[in-house]
């Protein structure tokens, strides 16, 4: 039975809070800004405005459409479910108004876009967010 | 101008396609769809329940029926450069003519040389509701349909000209202008036969303030008609009595017809409250003024969101016209221009089920409560309608 408590214990530890880590949104340190308001992340997510303030046009990243933490950034961010979120990208889309966030497969994935493309920006979590980026906003600011 | 626009923007899409094959990361074209498959049901055997005033058939008679509701839209985006779009949109939906033939939508050049500031020209879209600039996209919204109260007048969705919007941060929200002018390019169709409106010069404002979960949204457009309706044969009546004014008041040619709006939107979490109110204002006595608002309260509970509404449409007589001598021509001229008389208001309960990504399904019972002799704003209306039908609606709604 020895074995099976090192399982026992991860199994706990996935379920948790730490393992739901707060959420960080990170960019480039060429983008050439320190912080973001929840109101400018919400507007440069929801296509509302996407310039930064360094003159920079800001360009949001998503996590893929099924993915856990990308529903949980949008009901951390403005409450919504992805339901809602994909409506009103439909909304926009189809006005010809502007594009949703580009997806990328997984955090790798977009710390290599965010690190390399200035004015890009990503939300990971912040175990993940390394030297290559800078974290410019987090929940609970 | 349309058939030009076509060809461009095709030529555009194949150089977008063979460029996208190569796979030049420059450029890139995205094809999406959208569409909604509608059943609806009006109870009264007397009048037609019809979405808008382009629809020149509707629902009656407790016959369920998807010719209201259903569309298919197809939409390709050509992204050419980082600044420039070119975007095409076709859609099958019930016209005029009662047929579903597919219609050119949109198809313009979008240049966004910055993101503060935005260009389109061809054919755009008409800005007319609250969060977007299409009401076909079923999807996108709540309701099965837009409050009809609200945009059953409003029958033109698209024109060939041009747009420039502005956004700036302000008092920590955004604001955002758009100015737009162009010509109409469509027809709509009553108990006058059809009436094609192309040609008309349309222009207008629209300001938008959002921070935080508020949006408020001041519309004002115009119009001035480059045709007048099918009314000869009452005006040549009314001439060779002289009723010479009492004709003109009829004619719509070069007449101008102005539409003012103020919307609210609140939407925070599960809550969302979206109220507005508009009035329209026209030269011609052939129509009569009207003023319209709607409220929509929902509340999203997990993937199932309920919602109730109330919408109102009513309009005002023109005031002194012109007094015909026969007594006779009087009450016909009387009668026309009493035939664009508008008193409705629905009472709306519904609810939307997210089942799946980019899948929705609705319902909505509708109770529409009439004068009876409201017969503008339905169609085929008998002498026996008394302004009172409920409508039904099941609809599945996908973007693609």
């Amino acid at each position: 039975m020895r074995f099976l408590l090192p399982w026992f214990i991860a199994c706990l530890l996935l379920l948790s809070p730490a393992a739901h880590a707060e959420l960080v949104l990170v960019t480039s340190p060429q983008s050439g800004i320190e912080r973001l308001t929840q109101d400018e992340v919400v507007n440069i997510y929801l296509g509302r405005y996407r310039r930064l303030a360094s003159g920079l046009a800001a360009e949001p990243l998503d996590h893929p459409i099924d993915s856990e933490v990308r529903a949980r950034f949008y009901r951390r961010l403005v409450g919504k479910s992805l339901a809602e979120i994909n409506a009103y990208w439909a909304r926009l889309v189809f006005s010809g108004k502007t594009k949703p966030p580009q997806a990328v497969a997984n955090a790798e994935g977009l710390l290599r876009i965010v690190a390399t493309q200035p004015g890009t920006l990503a939300y990971v979590e912040r175990s993940q967010a390394d030297a290559r980026v800078k974290i410019v906003f987090e929940f609970g600011d | 101008m349309g058939k030009f626009i076509l060809s461009l923007l095709l030529a555009g899409f194949a150089v977008g396609a063979a460029r996208a094959e190569t796979g030049a990361a420059e450029s890139s074209l995205t094809l999406r769809g959208f569409g909604t498959l509608g059943l609806a049901r009006s109870s009264s055997d007397h009048a037609e329940f019809v979405r808008d005033l382009s629809q020149l058939v509707g629902i009656k008679g407790g016959q369920w029926s998807g010719r209201i509701d259903s569309v298919l839209g197809l939409q390709a985006n050509w992204e050419a450069t980082p600044e420039i779009e070119l975007v095409g949109q076709m859609v099958s939906r019930l016209h005029y003519d009662r047929s579903h033939n597919p219609e050119l939508m949109w198809a313009f050049a979008k240049w966004e040389p910055d993101p503060r500031l935005t260009f389109r020209g061809g054919r755009i879209g008409a800005d007319f509701m609250m969060l977007a600039d299409s009401r076909l996209v079923g999807y996108s919204y709540l309701t099965v349909r837009p409050p009809t109260d609200f945009f059953g007048p409003l029958f033109f969705s698209h024109f060939d000209g041009a747009d420039v919007s502005g956004t700036l941060p302000l008092g920590g929200g955004l604001v955002r202008g758009k100015l737009f002018a162009g010509k109409t390019q469509e027809k709509s169709a009553g108990t006058l036969g059809v009436w094609d409106t192309s040609g008309s010069p349309v222009g207008g404002l629209v300001l938008d303030y959002v921070t935080g979960p508020w949006n408020v949204r001041l519309n004002s457009a115009r119009i001035r008609f480059a045709a007048d309706m099918n009314v000869s044969a009452l005006t040549t009546l009314l001439r060779a009595n002289g009723g010479d004014a009492a004709a003109d008041s009829l004619l719509t040619e070069g007449r101008t017809s102005r539409y003012l709006s103020l919307g609210v939107v609140y939407d925070h979490g599960p809550l969302l409250l979206q109220g507005m109110l508009n009035r329209i204002r026209h030269d011609s006595a052939a129509f009569q003024d009207s003023r319209t608002g709607y409220l929509l309260a929902a509340y999203r509970v997990g993937s199932v969101t309920p919602f109730i509404g109330v919408s109102r449409w009513k309009s005002q007589p023109h005031e002194n016209l012109p007094v015909v001598v026969p007594g006779w021509l009087d009450e016909e001229y009387q009668r026309f221009v009493a035939g664009s008389k508008i008193d409705r208001t629905t009472y709306s309960l519904g609810a939307r089920w997210d089942f799946r990504h980019h899948m929705a399904l609705k319902f909505q019972l509708d109770a529409v409560r009439a004068s009876p002799d409201t017969a503008f704003s339905f169609a085929n209306v008998q002498p026996a309608w008394n302004g009172k039908t409920n409508v039904l609606t099941l609809t599945l709604d996908f973007v693609f």
